[in-house]
């Protein structure tokens, strides 16, 4: 029962980074109908960022934070700017296919920039352990799921209450029309990336306070991601957060009581079972046309 | 990243007027004036860079310093050396080139990864060039009838693992929870370690782990039940900090360590409170300054680690170390064969029973193990906060 308590933290710790990054993944999709793939790398250059400004100048955790959202967001316009503006072709599947490209020039840079040094934050609230029902919990485990509900919460508030969220919306609804007037796709398409990465940076700050992170950490953290989208439901906000925290669960508990060397295929799995069985995911997104 | 780095290093003040251009063949046992030419790849651009660079100026030092004293056999050393960026197709091609366009007499480093290393074998094996590889895969040395000529100056993981098998088991330890992270690294550890515990009457269970997990919290909670009386894991990646930081936190109190891929202070540093205490199996290195006097190792490795600090202004650390113990093998063998570079010659000179004091331990070559080091070249440390310290003979756990 200790273990099973356990366990669930420990899903829970590292299913919340996957939410975030799931998030990412939704509204970018939303955004452009293109899937970001250069999402992960975002995740690392954060939790990088994060890390080495902590050891070089030791700000307050605040403005490490708020430096890394800003670094986060300028990684989304840059992609936006590479994969959609040069690339010239605004269909999705040449953006998608260009973000793979940029995803490994980011961590090639963050490599030689970095000599594969790991960086690493403090957590949030101390070195603190909290001991819940038997089970040791990192504190940083729970401020992570509490970025979880800020994001998921702010950018609930953002799409309906804010009009800027409003034409993003609009715009994934029908870019023609939004475009008319006055909203044009390519600004749903840099907004989108930029909230994308300020999402992965959120993620990245959380895990370098968890785990020092180095170059290397970002991929399969981002395909991770990329299945939790896809089993919550590619574009639903909701669908991203549950999807997330069930991968991490269901790694944990996999790695605990089945085998901790194939832990990796969990996601991949549940991603294939997804693919066959239900492509739309559990959240099917449900249009509901407003006039 | 891709551009290859071709230097050929003129040793200081040597006459190079035979340098170039039509060489005598590999084993040019009467032109004395003509220098020996060794030929090297290191990764120094790409992912193992940084292990790649540290090598490279640690073969410089050694090949300056034997020929300052006048070189080997009488003839100087002359460096011809690439760089193949960790790809191993290129490392293939610089290797051919060495062996029929430069035709070097000996290679010293097989590119900072142990793949290139074991792809570069074959090919000088052929060519009768003797490989001295500074590459740790102990497959580049095994199986033995068919590496004749091929040496490392590198610990196997097997004898890093028996001396903390056996440290352990003196700690009066019982069993041990192994963490190999899923890398042919970890893999290897993980394959030896299932002899090697036994042996040493330790019992073992055993979870792997993905090289960029960031949470080791469900192989730990796992292998609690078994209630291990110390922890181990073996990686290279910051995940040894993640284990450090994870046990602790679940209030695991017994032994807890990582092995030689982790012997970077920068590991312990960032897990903290965590990091106190913990174990390191590895060379001797990290605590050369705190080796009793009466061990004949300190006195070469402070020459080494002085020598190198003064040329470079930077601390050496163990790549340095293998690449400069490597060359500095080699040109004793050559020596000792009075000027003969031909591989079996060599190879021969190499398995003399007559041992070699490197940095990196006593090597003892002999015609079954081409590895050299044993388990008394290998220290278990601790960190005591801000350095490694010396863990042998007791004060193992916290």
């Amino acid at each position: 029962m200790t273990d099973l308590l356990q366990l669930t933290f420990s899903g829970l710790t590292t299913g919340a980074a996957y939410a975030l990054v799931a998030l990412a993944f939704a509204i970018v999709f939303r955004g452009t109908r293109a899937i970001n793939f250069a999402q992960g790398e975002y995740v690392m250059v954060a939790g990088v960022s994060a890390g080495a400004l902590h050891a070089w100048l030791d700000p307050p955790l605040a403005v490490v934070v708020a430096v890394v959202l800003v670094v986060g967001a300028l990684c989304g316009v840059l992609t936006e700017l590479v994969c959609v503006r040069f690339v010239r072709r605004d269909d999705p599947h040449t953006v998608t296919l260009a973000t793979i490209g940029l995803g490994v020039a980011i961590k090639a840079v963050a490599l030689i920039l970095t000599d594969r040094r790991a960086y690493t934050l403090p957590g949030f609230s101390g070195d603190t352990t909290l001991h819940l029902g038997g089970a040791a919990v990192d504190a940083q485990a729970l401020w992570n799921c509490l970025l979880v509900v800020l994001a998921a919460g702010g950018l609930a508030v953002f799409l309906r209450a804010v009009p800027l969220g409003v034409a993003l919306r609009a715009s994934a609804d029908d870019a023609e029309m939004a475009a008319a007037s006055g909203f044009s796709r390519r600004a749903a398409a840099a907004w989108s990336f930029g909230i994308a990465g300020a999402l992965a940076a959120a993620a990245g700050a959380g895990l370098a306070a968890v785990s020092p992170v180095n170059y290397d950490f970002g991929t399969l953290l981002g395909l991770k991601g990329f299945a939790a989208a896809m089993l919550g439901g590619l574009g639903s906000m909701p669908g991203a957060v549950v999807g997330g925290f069930a991968i991490g669960l269901l790694e944990a508990w996999f790695s605990g009581y089945v085998s901790s060397a194939y832990a990796d295929i969990v996601a991949f799995a549940v991603l294939l079972v997804v693919l066959f069985s239900r492509p739309t995911g559990i959240f099917a997104a449900v249009r509901v046309e407003r006039v | 990243m891709l551009l290859v780095a071709a230097l050929a290093l003129g040793a200081c003040g040597s006459d190079d007027e035979g340098g170039g251009g039509s060489g005598s063949g590999s084993s040019s046992e009467s032109a004395s004036k003509e220098p020996i030419k060794v030929g090297s790849l290191f990764s120094v651009t790409g992912p193992p860079a940084v292990v790649g660079e540290k090598m490279r100026k640690g073969l410089e030092l050694a090949i300056d310093e034997i020929n300052a004293a006048g070189g080997v056999a009488g003839r100087k050393l002359e460096l011809v050396f690439y760089d193949p960026a960790a790809d191993t197709n290129k490392a293939i091609d610089q290797t051919r080139r060495l062996i029929s366009r430069d035709k070097v007499d000996v290679v010293v480093g097989g590119g900072s990864q142990s793949g290139i290393a074991l792809a570069m074998q074959p090919l000088l094996a052929r060519a009768g060039i003797l490989f001295m590889a500074t590459e740790g895969a102990r497959e580049i040395v095994q199986p033995i009838e068919e590496r004749r000529t091929t040496f490392k100056a590198t610990f196997n993981d097997t004898v890093i693992l028996q001396r903390l098998a056996e440290y352990l088991s003196e700690q009066g330890v019982g069993s041990i929870g192994f963490l190999p992270d899923t890398s042919g690294f970890g893999e290897s550890a993980k394959a030896e370690l299932e002899k090697v515990a036994p042996e040493a009457g330790l019992k073992l269970s055993t979870q792997s782990f993905d090289p960029t997990a960031t949470d080791l919290t469900p192989q730990l909670t796992k292998l609690r039940r078994t209630k291990p009386g110390a922890y181990v894991a073996w990686t290279t990646t910051p995940a040894g900090t993640t284990f450090l930081k994870n046990a602790r936190r679940l209030g695991i109190d017994g032994p807890v360590g990582l092995g030689f891929g982790s012997a970077d202070p920068a590991f312990y540093e960032q897990a903290g409170a965590a990091g106190k205490g913990a174990l390191l199996a590895a060379g001797k290195l990290p605590v050369y300054d705190l080796l009793p006097d009466d061990d004949p190792v300190k006195e070469v490795v402070t020459k080494f680690v002085d020598a190198y600090q003064d040329r470079y202004d930077e601390p050496a650390n163990v790549f340095a170390a293998q690449a400069y113990d490597g060359m500095k093998l080699v040109a004793k063998a050559i020596e000792a064969t009075g000027g003969d570079t031909s591989a079996d010659a060599l190879a021969k000179a190499l398995e003399s029973p007559d041992p070699y004091l490197g940095v990196n331990g006593e090597f003892k070559y002999t015609a079954e193990d081409h590895s050299g080091l044993g388990t008394s070249d290998v220290a278990i440390s601790e960190w005591d906060g801000k350095r490694f310290v010396p863990a042998d003979g007791g004060g193992a756990s916290r």
